[in-house]
């Protein structure tokens, strides 16, 4: 009886047919080399099952992850979450275009956020302050130490806005003491060092404000009754 | 209603099998930051043609068909580059040996893998590490069964050869 290479690999995995097998299984268990030729199959299955069976393992990354579950648990404290639930809806906030390729480098960035300790809160000093009261995007001079990139409002309501400015930029979010810092970046005299971002550009603080923000950016119009409303 | 708990069974179904399809992702792409790309690409697009999916019919079968679609269609030309750079670090690295045995056998487990062609690489990935049946595997690469019967006994030979003596 010949049996063809294909046959012993299909014998080792159980995959011949019934009457078929039952020939195999005779000629295997009389001829030795037969045997051993089944014994390397087996090994090596057992071998690359061994070898990538680690992988089935792990826990699946976040980021695959979120893209199946419906609802994310946490709004804005979950930045992985939130950003692979608004690319799934395929609806990114109207400033999408600018922060999108920083995406990926504002995550490790967003976790100097001061979010949450009190402690170290700190607030926009009286210039920077005025100009973040004041100036609206839309009539700003380009030529503006500090510029106001776009204004939004937070899971608390809070209204922020992003800034740039020669020393570096930011954003800031009017609460009842003012306009408390939520991200600065490098090159900023006002705040801690802890909580300077490296080498962060508009691009960066744009990325952050896409995951602080509950909804999009405030146009004109509403950016302006915002102020006539104190921020508030 | 109905379609509301069937879309969110399909993606709680999708989500369990992530674990089997990222180990066939890696084990396709040759490393787990492509996997982790082609598993994204893959969910993307069975959500997008979850409706094409007919409910009754085995979900992971369809989704490793989609997987592996995107992996020949888009996947090829990366893993081709990253080999050209893997083979010079490889060569660079000649010459290690004693200690390090282990974790070279390990990798050459990935090394000879990536080596078989890719029809060889699927249907040995399918078989033998994701556990298909013959007719599973031939149905999800869409071939005939013969077919691919006789590319995974050339891909075992292939592995054979370039590991020695399967332990």
């Amino acid at each position: 009886m010949s049996i063809t290479r294909e046959e012993i690999a299909a014998f080792a995995d159980g995959q011949l047919p019934p009457e078929r097998e039952a020939e195999v299984a005779a000629a295997v268990a009389s001829d030795p080399t037969l045997a051993e030729e089944v014994a390397k199959h087996r090994a090596l299955k057992a071998m690359l099952q061994g070898h990538f069976a680690p992988i089935a393992e792990e826990p699946v990354p976040e980021n695959l992850a979120a893209l199946l579950r419906p609802e994310p648990q946490s709004e804005v404290v979950d930045f992985a979450a939130a950003r692979e639930k608004r690319e799934q809806k395929r609806k990114l906030p109207s400033w999408g275009w600018v922060a999108g390729p920083a995406l990926a480098a504002s995550l490790a960035i967003a976790i100097f956020l001061p979010r949450g300790n009190e402690t170290t809160d700190s607030y926009a000093d009286a210039q920077l302050a005025s100009v973040l009261e004041q100036t609206l995007v839309a009539e700003q001079l380009a030529s503006a130490d500090t510029r106001i990139l776009l204004s939004f409002q937070n899971d608390d309501a809070e209204f922020c806005r992003a800034f740039s400015a020669a020393d570096g930029g930011g954003i800031a979010c009017r609460d009842d003491n003012g306009w408390k810092f939520e991200a600065l970046g490098e090159g900023s005299e006002t705040a801690g060092t802890e909580y300077r971002m490296a080498g962060a550009g508009d691009a960066d603080i744009l990325a952050i404000a896409q995951e602080l923000a509950e909804g999009p950016a405030l146009d004109a119009e509403a950016e302006r009754a915002a102020r006539e409303a104190g921020w508030r | 209603m109905k379609a509301e708990t069937l879309g969110t069974s399909f993606e709680t179904d999708l989500l369990a099998l992530m674990p089997r399809l990222r180990r066939f992702a890696v084990g396709l792409a040759g490393n787990p930051a492509d996997g982790d790309d082609l598993c994204q690409m893959t969910i993307e697009r069975a959500l997008t043609n979850r409706s094409k999916w007919t409910e009754g019919t085995r979900l992971d079968s369809w989704t490793y068909r989609i997987m592996r679609n995107i992996w020949i269609d888009e996947g090829r030309k990366a893993t081709r580059s990253r080999e050209t750079f893997v083979a010079e670090e490889a060569g660079a690295g000649v010459g290690g040996d004693g200690a390090q045995e282990s974790a070279v056998e390990l990798s050459n487990v990935d090394r000879a893998m990536q080596k078989l062609p890719e029809d060889q690489r699927e249907a040995v990935l399918l078989v033998m590490v994701e556990g298909y049946a013959y007719k599973e595997a031939a149905e999800i690469v869409g071939c005939p069964v013969g077919t691919l019967n006789s590319r995974l006994v050339r891909g075992r030979d292939a592995l054979m050869g370039m590991l020695g003596e399967a332990q």
